[in-house]
């Protein structure tokens, strides 16, 4: 009888911590209300404003200034077992290097230009992203058997609910919210989409 | 409802050891807590990161999570080398990044201080900055240099992996993520098919290294204590009976031992092999390859010209097999072995025996020198034995002698050809080979030398093993005073007969026939001051000597008029 309740009671506790209850943003590292540079003291609007936000991206009404930089790639130059197709960061990733690129100042946002807040530390990438995992890359099921280190995205679980591409991929592409939920939605640090203990994020694409 | 939740349960619970059954999860690679092995972290939980992380990495590839260690390495080198390793690249440099020992396991790029670690690096795992001892990587492998070398194929090869720069590297042999084959191993290497994958080595296909299927009996050192985890027998580990592909003690040519006989005796001492060489090399009159260390070189002048005996001088393990043959063609054991021929020329593979031995044994410098002085001096034995010389043991061709042939016992003729090995080679052993035995000049029976010796079946044993002692101590078909020279005086077979032979370069048929050459520390010449020997015919002859006293000035025997002084 107690076993089963042990049982019961770890099996509850891996569907809490797969499905993540209960966080968001509030609190989190992209929580900036406290920010000397966020006068206003808003979470939202950092990157997001109801009304005139920045057009032409594939984002949701962006209120950051958007980098320009053109970025150094991760490709098969550098490492001869990358056998991806590389391209400049696009979609979404673009809107996390507006500030994770340090070109733009972390203030620059709601139209405001000139700030003086740069990013720093740990958190900086930089332009030169040949020493990241690459983005904006396809990752479909031919790349997969290319490669023969991959899972197949179009089958194999995310450890989310679904599949590889539903749960991860944007248009099939891998972006930097393959691994990041920037609002914080499973609570995990470093705003992970899941827990990588046991390096369970990277391998799950990662068939190593 | 219950029930139906347990299973649900522990499905969950054992699906991810389904899914990473053959994943780095469960290999010594992971050197995460949850590693299976003994050298892993305390606390992380990251398998990954020790090798990599998704930002920030060093500048090296793929997402490389340790520092460059800065090193220069130490390369293997070997004089049958034909490949160029430069310094590690690629691939090889960041294995390095751990395997060379100078950078902690846990020290990451990414982490500000050193994950802590639980036990460190394996010796085994352990390469050192020294990488002489380890097979070599970082070399261009092409068509090109198969073909320098002659004993690599071409690619592209089955199983192993040159990267994208056609170099040979650690990756070519490991996958570092996946360890179904044992440390890391891209295929299994039993039977070594990962080694053969590369080397093609001439005549191992019919090796006995190849086929035998003999196992350690468990007597004395295992052969195999060298290896983490050998095979059973001889076939299955094959290279590394001999060879480690890491942190050999034999640096060139990556050998267990630095000793050379060392890599062959531990098999060949009874415990795995058929016959007991060790025991033989034991003896006092041997072919001494316990005296050279570091002499011996593949590629050495097939003619030595430093004095030293290996195994390897007469054995070649890559070619050695149990077929016999007849004398004078090489038998199994001594094939793909260089010689020099009756011509005095090198030759890469010997057909017959006495080429091997004519390395050493044909005028070299240091040769040993004859047992005995004589008339005649000669070290060169090649010469000794030429078939146009008036009188040799027929080790070249047939010795079509009609006084010696008739007293031959079964199955010598005229037409038998001896091998040096009839005479030469361990006493009381199955082992046909020169190895080593209690009678001076490593001779397989007794043959006694010393002068005043009685005549017996025993103490000229190697003689009567073809010569029919019957006849000779009776007079029959023979010198008609054998019997009072043997038998009466005691003089033994040598001081008369020099037995490999009188070169025509030095001697002649009329004073050098029936391998007359007399030793002059005991004859000494005639009242005359002649010493020599004529012979007059069938039969017949006469010496001109003093011996036991005797004046011999000259004496003749056989003939019609019979012995008698003129």
């Amino acid at each position: 009888m107690k076993t089963q309740n042990l049982f019961f009671t770890l099996s509850i506790s891996l569907l809490m911590s797969t499905l993540g209850f209960g966080q968001n943003i509030a609190g989190s590292d992209h929580d900036f209300s406290g920010e000397t540079w966020n006068p206003g003291g808003e979470i939202c609007e950092v990157c997001h404003t109801p009304h005139n936000a920045v057009t032409g991206l594939t984002a949701p009404l962006w209120n950051h200034e958007v980098s320009t930089a053109t970025y150094t790639l991760y490709t098969s130059t550098v490492s001869p077992s990358f056998d991806a197709t590389a391209s400049q960061p696009d979609g979404t990733s673009k809107l996390c290097l507006s500030c994770h690129d340090g070109t733009v100042a972390m203030d620059n946002f709601g139209g405001k230009t000139g700030g003086t807040d740069f990013m720093t530390g740990d958190h900086l990438l930089g332009t030169d992203l040949s020493n990241d995992h690459p983005i904006s890359f396809t990752y479909d099921t031919a790349l997969a058997t290319t490669d023969g280190g991959l899972f197949d995205p179009a089958t194999a679980s995310s450890g989310l609910g679904s599949t590889i591409a539903s749960d991860l991929l944007l248009a099939n592409k891998v972006q930097c919210s393959s691994c990041h939920d920037v609002h914080n939605g499973s609570g995990v640090a470093k705003l992970l989409v899941k827990s990588n203990a046991g390096s369970a994020l990277c391998l799950t694409c990662h068939n190593k | 409802m219950r029930n139906l939740t347990i299973t649900i349960v522990v499905f969950l619970f054992c699906l991810p050891v389904l899914m990473n059954s053959q994943s780095i999860i469960n290999t010594k690679h992971n050197l995460s807590i949850t590693s299976p092995g003994t050298v892993k972290a305390t606390s992380e939980s990251e398998i990954c990161i020790f090798c990599h992380t998704p930002h920030n990495s060093s500048p090296r590839a793929p997402l490389w999570n340790k520092n460059a260690t800065g090193t220069t390495y130490i390369l293997y080198n070997s004089s049958t080398l034909d490949a160029v390793p430069g310094q590690p690249d690629g691939s090889s440099i960041l294995c390095l990044s751990c395997h060379d020992g100078t950078i902690a396991l846990g020290d990451v790029v990414s982490r500000p201080t050193s994950i802590a670690m639980t036990n460190t690096m394996t010796a085994s795992g352990d390469l050192t900055t020294d990488l002489s001892n380890d097979h070599p990587v970082s070399f261009t492998y092409d068509a090109a240099l198969a073909t320098m070398d002659g004993e690599l194929k071409t690619p592209p090869l089955l199983n192993v992996e040159l990267d994208k720069n056609s170099k040979m590297q650690c990756t070519s042999c490991h996958d570092p993520h996946k360890d179904t084959n044992s440390k890391f191993l891209l295929a299994s290497n039993e039977y070594s098919a990962l080694c053969f994958s590369c080397h093609d080595k001439t005549y191992w296909s019919s090796s006995t290294h190849n086929t035998s299927t003999k196992t350690w009996n468990g007597t004395g050192t295992d052969p195999w204590s060298h290896l983490e985890s050998a095979y059973a027998n001889v076939s299955q580990n094959a290279c590394a009976n001999c060879h480690d592909s890491h942190n050999a003690n034999g640096k060139p040519r990556l050998l267990k031992s630095l000793l050379e006989e060392n890599n062959c005796l531990d098999c060949h001492n009874g415990n795995v092999a058929n016959e007991n060489i060790q025991t033989e090399l034991a003896k006092v009159y041997r072919h001494n390859v316990y005296g050279y260390t570091g002499v011996h070189d593949p590629i050495e002048a097939i003619s030595a010209t430093t004095k030293h005996v290996e195994c390897q001088d007469c054995h070649n393990p890559h070619a050695s097999n149990a077929n016999t043959a007849s004398a004078p063609f090489v038998n199994g054991f001594s094939k793909g072995v260089s010689g020099v021929n009756q011509a005095g020329n090198a030759v890469s593979e010997a057909t017959y025996t006495y080429e091997i031995c004519y390395k050493c044994h044909a005028g070299n410098s240091w040769a040993p020198a004859p047992a005995f002085s004589r008339i005649i001096n000669q070290n060169n034995v090649r010469l000794e034995f030429e078939p146009s010389n008036p009188s040799f043991h027929p080790v070249v061709s047939p010795r079509n002698n009609s006084e010696i042939t008739s007293n031959l016992i079964t199955p010598n003729t005229a037409s038998t050809v001896l091998y040096c090995t009839d005479c030469h080679a361990s006493n009381n052993s199955a082992s046909v080979g020169p190895h080593g035995s209690i009678y001076p000049q490593i001779l397989k029976m007794q043959y006694v030398t010393t002068d005043n010796t009685s005549e017996s079946a025993t103490n000229y044993e190697l003689c009567y093993s073809c010569h029919n002692r019957n006849n000779i101590i009776n007079d029959n078909n023979t010198f008609s005073e054998h019997k009072k020279h043997i038998v009466k005086e005691k003089a033994p077979c040598s001081i008369c007969h020099d037995p490999h032979g009188i070169s025509s370069t030095q001697g002649n048929s009329i004073n050098n026939s029936n391998l007359i050459n007399f030793r002059t520390g005991i004859v000494t010449p005639s009242s005359s001051g002649i010493l020599r020997y004529e012979d007059t015919g069938v039969g017949t002859g006469r010496c001109y000597l003093t011996c036991h006293g005797e004046n011999h000035n000259p004496q003749s025997y056989g003939g019609m008029g019979g012995m008698g002084k003129r």
